[in-house]
C-alpha cells in the first residue's frame, strides 16, 4: 500500500504517545515523537507510580518494555528535551516546527497525533478544608504512590508508619464549584490498588476510604474492589469528609456517614486526597497551537461529527489520543493510543492516492 | 391503637420495665417499628425547584459534605443533603418544622460541589408556604407583623429610633435637623438602636467616630429596618416595602458612602438594594475602622488584660469576605491576648440569628439539643478566652442569653468590637470622660 512518505508526528512520550508510535511504526510508517521532558514515561515516570491497576504489574518495568518497544524501532525518531512551535497546513501536509536542544527543526508531516495527557488536580484548589498545603500527614494519590515505590509509606510530619489512614474521594473532580463537572473515573480505582498495597505493606494498618459513589468499572469491581474488602479488609464508608482538624499530632476527619445518617468523627494518622484528572498544561498549549478545539474544561474536544470517533478533533488529520482528550484510564489510552495510529496511517494513504 | 400510631409498622410497650430499680412500664418504653419507606418521589423536590431560587434544591447527589459543616445538624438531625432525601421520601419540607431551621448561614453552600444554594432555596420555599396558606410559626409571626407596623421587628415606636442619641455624650448629627451634606451615612440599624446592649455598642461607636473626626449623621426616626432577615425568613414583599421607602428616604439626602453596623444591613444595601433602585457605596464599621487604624492606633492608650476571642458573623464573613478587619482591630487593642476558636473564618460557626432566625428562638430550642448561640459560647470558653468579641447587633443579646442558659456567664463577657475600642480609648468604662 502506497502512502505519501511522510512521517506521523506524535506529540507526548507517555503511554499514549508511545503505543501510537509503536503501532505507526508497526504499520510500516515512519514517526516523529516529541517529548517535552528529558525522558520518556509521561506522568507515570514523572510521578513515580508503583504499580498499575492492571495486574498489579510495576510501573517502571511496565513503561519500560514499552518505552524499548518504541526506541527499538528503526522507523521512530524520538526528540526529547523538545517542543512543537508552530504549525500549519493541512490533513496529509502539515509542516511544524519543532524546537529541540540542537535549535528549531522545520518539519514535513502528514498526520498529528496529539498525547499530552493530564495534570493530577491541585489540592490547593479544594473548596472543603482539607488544607493540604497546611498539613504534612495529608498527602495526594500521587504522593502515595511515590511513598509506595519506595516501600516507605510513613506520616510526612514524623516519619512514622500510620497505624490509621483514610482516603477521600472525589477531591478536585464532581464538582461544580471547581469547574470541574466531571467523574476524574480511575480514582476510586487507584484508591483501592492502594489500599491493597498499603495493607501489604502495613499489614497493622487500618485503611478507610470515604466516598461519594464507588465507581469501580468493569473488572476493577473483582480485582479491586472485592478483594481490598474482603481480603484486605479495608473499610469502605459511604460519606465524603467535609473537614480535616488538627487533633494533637494526628488528624480528626469529620463527615457524615450518609447510610446511617449520623455525623462521624474519626481520628487518623494519614489522609490521602483521591485528587482527579485536570487536562495538562501541554494539552492545553498544544490544543491552541494546533488550533483544535476544546471542551469547557479544556480538554481537547474529541468525537468527530458522528460523536462515535474517539480520536478524531476538530481539524482533519490531527487526532487525540487518551487523557488529552477526557479522564482516561490506560485501558482508555492504549485503546485509542492505537486507533488514532490507524488513523493517521489510513490518512497518508488516502493523500498518496487523492495525489495519483 | 391511637390513629396517628397506625402509619407505623408496630409498636411494642412492655407490661413492665424496670431500669435500675425505677419502673418505667406504661408509655415510656414504647418501640417504635421504624417506618417502610414505600415510594420514592421527585414532585415535592421539583415543587420546591420550580420556584424562583429553588431551582438547586434538586441538584442534590447526596455527597453528605454540607451536613457536618451545617450548624444545626451539630445541634439537632437537619443537613441540607437530608432535606433533599426527606422530600424524595414522601416529607414534605413546606410542612416541616425543617421549613424554618436553615439560618442561612452558607457554609453549606461553602462546600458544595454542586452548588445547591440555601441561601436561596430556603426564602423561595418559605415564601411559597406562606402563600400557600401554611402556618408559620408564631413568634416570626409577631416579628414580621412588628417589622410591617413599626418598621422594626421589635415592635417600638419609630419615633423612639433615635432617642439612645441622648445618652451618647457626644454629637451623633440626625439629618432630618442637620439639613447639610455628609461624608458617612451611618445606618444603625434596629438592635443597635433599641436594645440595651445595641444601644451600648452605638454609644461606643458614636465616641469612636468623634475621637477620629469622621463627619457623619444618622437617620434617626426615618430609618427603618433594612429588611434583609425578613426576606431571608420568606417575607420578600414586606423587604421590598422596607427597601423601597428606605431608598426614597436616603434619596432625600447627601452623602458619600453609608457605614453600617449590622452586617445583615451590608448584605441588603450590597446585594438586593441595587435591584431596587439603590447604588450605594456600604461599609460595615470595622471595615472603616480599620482603614482609619492609623489615627485610631495611637488613641488605643489604655491595656485591657483580657483573653479575647472572636466570632465570625456569616454576613460578614461568608456572605460578604470581610475576615481580616475585625482581627486587625483587635490586634491592635493594647494588652489583649487573641486566640481563634476551632471554627472561625470561612468555617465559622453560625450563632442562630440569621435568616430569620433571630425570631424563631423558642421554636428552633423545640428541635434542637441545644441553642447554636449555646454551642457556640461553649466553644469560646473552651479557647479559654474570657471576652467573645462580636461586631453584628444579633450577637450580643444571643450570646449574653447563651452565656447564662449554659451557666458559663461569669467566666465569659461578650463584648463588640466598639466597646473594646472605646474601652482602649478611655471613653467608656471607667475614667471616661
Amino acid at each position: 500500500m502506497r502512502e505519501n512518505g511522510l512521517p506521523v508526528l506524535v506529540i507526548g512520550g507517555g503511554p499514549g504517545g508511545l503505543e501510537a508510535a509503536r503501532t505507526v511504526a508497526a504499520l510500516g510508517t515512519p514517526v516523529v515523537l516529541v517529548e517535552r521532558r528529558h525522558r520518556l514515561g509521561g506522568t507515570p515516570d514523572a510521578e513515580h507510580y508503583a504499580k498499575l491497576t492492571h495486574h498489579f504489574r510495576d510501573a517502571e518495568e511496565a513503561l519500560g518494555e514499552l518505552i524499548a518497544a518504541v526506541t527499538s524501532q528503526p522507523l521512530v525518531e524520538v526528540l526529547t528535551r523538545s517542543e512543537v512551535t508552530a504549525c500549519e497546513g493541512e490533513v496529509g501536509n502539515f509542516r511544524v516546527a519543532i524546537r529541540t536542544p540542537e535549535g528549531t527543526q522545520e518539519r514535513t508531516v502528514g498526520a498529528i497525533i496529539v498525547a499530552t495527557g493530564f495534570q493530577h488536580f491541585d489540592p490547593g484548589r479544594e473548596t472543603q478544608l482539607y488544607n493540604y498545603y497546611s498539613f504534612p500527614d495529608v498527602v495526594t494519590l500521587s504522593d502515595m504512590e511515590a511513598m509506595l515505590k519506595a516501600h516507605q509509606v510513613v506520616r510526612p510530619s514524623n516519619g512514622q508508619p500510620p497505624e490509621r489512614v483514610a482516603f477521600i474521594q472525589c477531591v478536585g473532580s464532581r464538582d461544580r464549584q471547581i469547574g470541574n463537572e466531571f467523574c476524574s473515573k480511575v480514582c476510586c480505582g487507584i484508591a483501592s490498588k492502594q489500599a491493597i498495597e498499603i495493607k501489604q505493606q502495613l499489614p497493622n494498618a487500618r485503611v478507610f476510604i470515604f466516598y461519594i459513589d464507588m465507581r469501580m468499572y468493569g473488572y476493577w469491581e473483582n480485582e479491586l474492589y472485592w478483594p481490598a474488602q474482603e481480603q484486605y479488609k479495608v473499610n469502605y464508608v459511604k460519606g465524603i469528609v467535609s473537614e480535616i482538624l488538627p487533633k494533637g499530632d494526628r488528624l480528626l476527619i469529620r463527615g457524615e456517614d450518609t447510610t446511617m445518617g449520623r455525623p462521624m468523627e474519626i481520628t487518623v494518622d494519614l489522609v490521602v486526597l483521591s485528587v482527579g484528572m485536570e487536562p495538562s498544561s501541554g494539552t492545553r498549549q498544544m490544543a491552541r497551537l494546533l488550533g483544535i478545539a476544546q471542551n469547557k474544561y479544556g480538554y481537547i474536544e474529541a468525537g468527530g461529527p458522528s460523536g462515535l470517533d474517539p480520536v478524531a478533533t476538530s481539524r482533519p488529520g490531527i487526532f487525540v489520543v487518551g487523557a488529552a482528550a477526557r479522564p482516561a484510564d490506560l485501558d482508555d489510552t492504549f485503546a485509542t493510543a492505537g486507533l488514532a495510529a490507524a488513523r493517521a496511517v489510513a490518512v497518508l494513504r488516502q493523500a498518496a492516492v487523492a495525489a495519483d | 391503637m391511637d390513629p396517628k400510631l397506625q402509619k407505623v409498622a408496630e409498636v411494642w410497650e412492655r407490661d413492665t420495665a424496670i431500669v435500675e430499680g425505677v419502673d418505667i412500664s406504661g408509655p415510656w418504653n414504647r418501640m417504635f417499628g421504624q417506618r417502610v419507606i414505600w415510594d420514592y418521589t421527585p414532585d415535592l423536590i421539583e415543587e420546591i425547584a420550580q420556584l424562583p431560587g429553588g431551582e438547586s434544591f434538586a441538584w442534590c447527589y447526596q455527597c453528605g459534605k454540607c451536613v457536618p459543616v451545617c450548624p444545626v445538624d451539630v445541634v439537632g438531625d437537619y443537613g441540607p443533603r437530608k432535606l433533599y432525601r426527606r422530600a424524595q421520601t414522601g416529607i414534605n419540607l413546606l410542612d416541616s418544622p425543617d421549613l424554618w431551621l436553615c439560618t442561612t448561614c452558607a457554609n453549606c453552600l461553602r462546600v458544595c460541589p454542586k452548588l445547591v444554594d440555601m441561601v436561596q432555596i430556603m426564602p423561595a420555599a418559605r415564601e411559597h408556604a406562606m402563600l400557600t396558606g401554611r402556618a408559620i410559626p408564631a413568634e416570626l409571626q409577631e416579628a414580621l407583623e412588628n417589622t410591617a407596623k413599626y418598621g422594626n421587628p421589635l415592635g417600638q415606636p419609630a419615633r423612639k429610633r433615635e432617642a439612645w442619641v441622648k445618652d451618647a455624650g457626644v454629637p451623633v448629627p440626625i439629618l432630618h435637623q442637620i439639613q447639610r451634606p455628609v461624608e458617612w451615612l451611618w445606618w444603625v440599624e434596629c438592635y443597635p438602636s433599641y436594645h440595651p446592649r445595641g444601644i451600648d455598642a452605638s454609644i461606643a461607636l458614636a465616641r469612636i467616630f468623634n475621637a477620629l473626626g469622621l463627619d457623619f449623621a444618622i437617620l434617626g426616626r426615618e430609618e427603618k429596618c433594612a429588611g434583609d432577615s425578613q426576606r431571608l425568613a420568606g417575607e420578600r414583599g414586606l423587604f421590598e416595602m422596607l427597601a423601597e421607602e428606605n431608598i426614597r428616604t436616603l434619596s432625600k439626602y447627601e452623602f458619600q458612602h453609608i457605614v453600617v453596623t449590622d452586617p445583615h444591613a451590608l448584605n441588603a444595601f450590597r446585594k438586593h438594594y441595587p435591584k431596587l433602585g439603590g447604588q450605594y457605596d456600604v461599609w460595615h464599621y470595622t471595615t472603616l475602622l480599620a482603614r482609619e487604624l492609623p489615627k485610631l492606633q495611637p488613641l488605643l492608650t489604655k491595656s485591657l488584660p483580657y483573653r479575647v476571642t472572636f466570632h465570625d458573623p456569616c454576613y460578614l464573613g461568608r456572605h460578604n469576605g470581610e475576615y481580616d478587619a475585625p482581627r486587625q482591630l483587635i490586634q491592635a487593642l493594647p494588652g489583649v491576648e487573641f486566640v481563634e476558636m476551632l471554627r472561625c473564618r470561612e468555617n465559622s460557626y453560625c450563632c442562630g440569628g440569621g435568616g430569620g432566625g433571630m425570631w424563631l428562638d423558642s421554636f428552633a430550642a423545640g428541635h434542637q439539643r441545644r441553642r447554636l448561640s449555646e454551642e457556640r459560647v461553649l466553644e469560646a470558653v473552651s479557647t479559654g478566652a474570657d471576652t467573645l468579641v462580636v461586631c453584628c447587633p444579633y450577637e450580643v443579646s444571643r450570646f449574653e442569653d447563651a452565656a447564662k442558659s449554659t451557666g458559663v456567664e461569669g467566666r465569659l463577657r461578650v463584648r463588640d468590637i466598639a466597646e473594646l475600642l472605646a474601652e482602649a480609648m478611655g471613653l467608656i468604662g471607667e475614667g471616661a470622660a
